[in-house]
């Protein structure tokens, strides 16, 4: 459910501004997610990870603000916790397991739409900043994944997933 | 704004510098009569060459790290699929080298590598193609790292951040 909403905000987008505005978006969900996850779901070392990953989140929603800013876009709306409830329904009530499997979804669900504006971005001097992104995103999906005994590594080029 | 996002953008604001001084130049350069071919950027085959060495010395240090057989075939295929579409022979992996710190600076050269190609590539599939190598490398680092008992992810910002 959160991928395949996520990936509808993705679609949504038209122009480069749309598409850095989701991207900014996504990205302060996420920072939400794992602050809520730390306060719910995870705890111990998990919950130390989750708070860092959370700082990571708020600095990928400052750089895409920074974009924004370049493009002379003004960002006058942010994500709120209602923002989170509705794209990670039950995180913070959730069991540790489903919990991560949440987090890991939003993640690839990012990872996916920041692929997509790769294709369709033209500022391509901004698509760096998307990548770098996108890359931390996928060492953020190699901890979750791992804490959840799945294979570390995705198949991120052999797939796409 | 963050420290972070404000070194991104003082990245961007000398590459524009560099690059409007760059054209300034190239303009100098034909007006005297030089060669213009030599300011022609790179083809995409040329970019995706030049990613393919960065992707062979990654994996040839990765090669000999004990437990990284799965990464050492995704690099195989990173590899495989880059000559293919670079139009050029896949080298043999020079010998393992079996250094973890080697291979954590191999792959993070390799990361920072696929980045920086991605405004120089015309073709938007490419584009994508070279985002997914990038995510697949900086996977690659963080399970490096977490099988070595590091910390997975030190910077927010994949290493164009650290220290």
């Amino acid at each position: 459910m959160t991928a395949e909403r996520v990936q509808e905000l993705f679609d949504a987008a038209r122009t480069d501004a749309g598409f850095l505005k989701t991207a900014l978006y996504v990205e302060e969900v996420a920072a939400l997610a794992y602050a809520a996850a730390a306060e719910g779901p995870l705890e111990g070392s998990e919950r130390a990870q989750a708070l860092r990953f959370a700082a990571h989140e708020r600095r990928h929603a400052a750089a895409f603000e920074t974009l924004l800013f370049a493009l002379t876009v003004p960002v006058r709306e942010h994500a709120r916790p209602s923002d989170l409830d509705s794209l990670l329904p039950g995180l913070r009530d959730a069991p540790r397991r489903p919990a991560l499997r949440q987090l890991a979804e939003l993640e690839g669900a990012a990872i996916a739409g920041q692929q997509l504006i790769g294709r369709r971005l033209l500022a391509l001097d901004a698509l760096r900043t998307v990548a770098v992104v996108m890359a931390s995103g996928a060492q953020h999906l190699v901890v979750l994944r791992s804490a959840l005994r799945q294979t570390p590594l995705t198949l991120a080029y052999e797939t796409g997933r | 704004m963050t420290r972070a996002a404000s070194r991104l953008r003082g990245g961007y604001t000398r590459r524009r510098f560099l690059g409007a001084a760059g054209a300034l130049a190239g303009a100098l350069l034909a007006g005297c009569g030089r060669d213009a071919a030599r300011e022609r950027p790179p083809t995409d085959p040329q970019v995706l060459a030049a990613l393919l060495r960065r992707e062979r010395a990654a994996g040839a240090a990765v090669a000999g790290i004990a437990g990284a057989a799965a990464i050492a075939r995704q690099d195989e295929l990173h590899a495989e699929r880059l000559a293919s579409l670079a139009g050029v022979a896949l080298d043999p992996v020079a010998g393992a080298e079996g250094d973890l710190v080697a291979a954590l600076a191999r792959k993070q050269e390799g990361v920072f590598a696929y980045v920086n190609a991605l405004p120089r590539l015309s073709d938007p599939d490419l584009r994508v193609l070279v985002m997914q190598l990038a995510a697949s490398e900086a996977e690659h680092l963080a399970a490096l790292r977490l099988a070595a008992g590091e910390e997975p992810v030190p910077d927010a910002f994949a290493g164009f951040t650290a220290p």
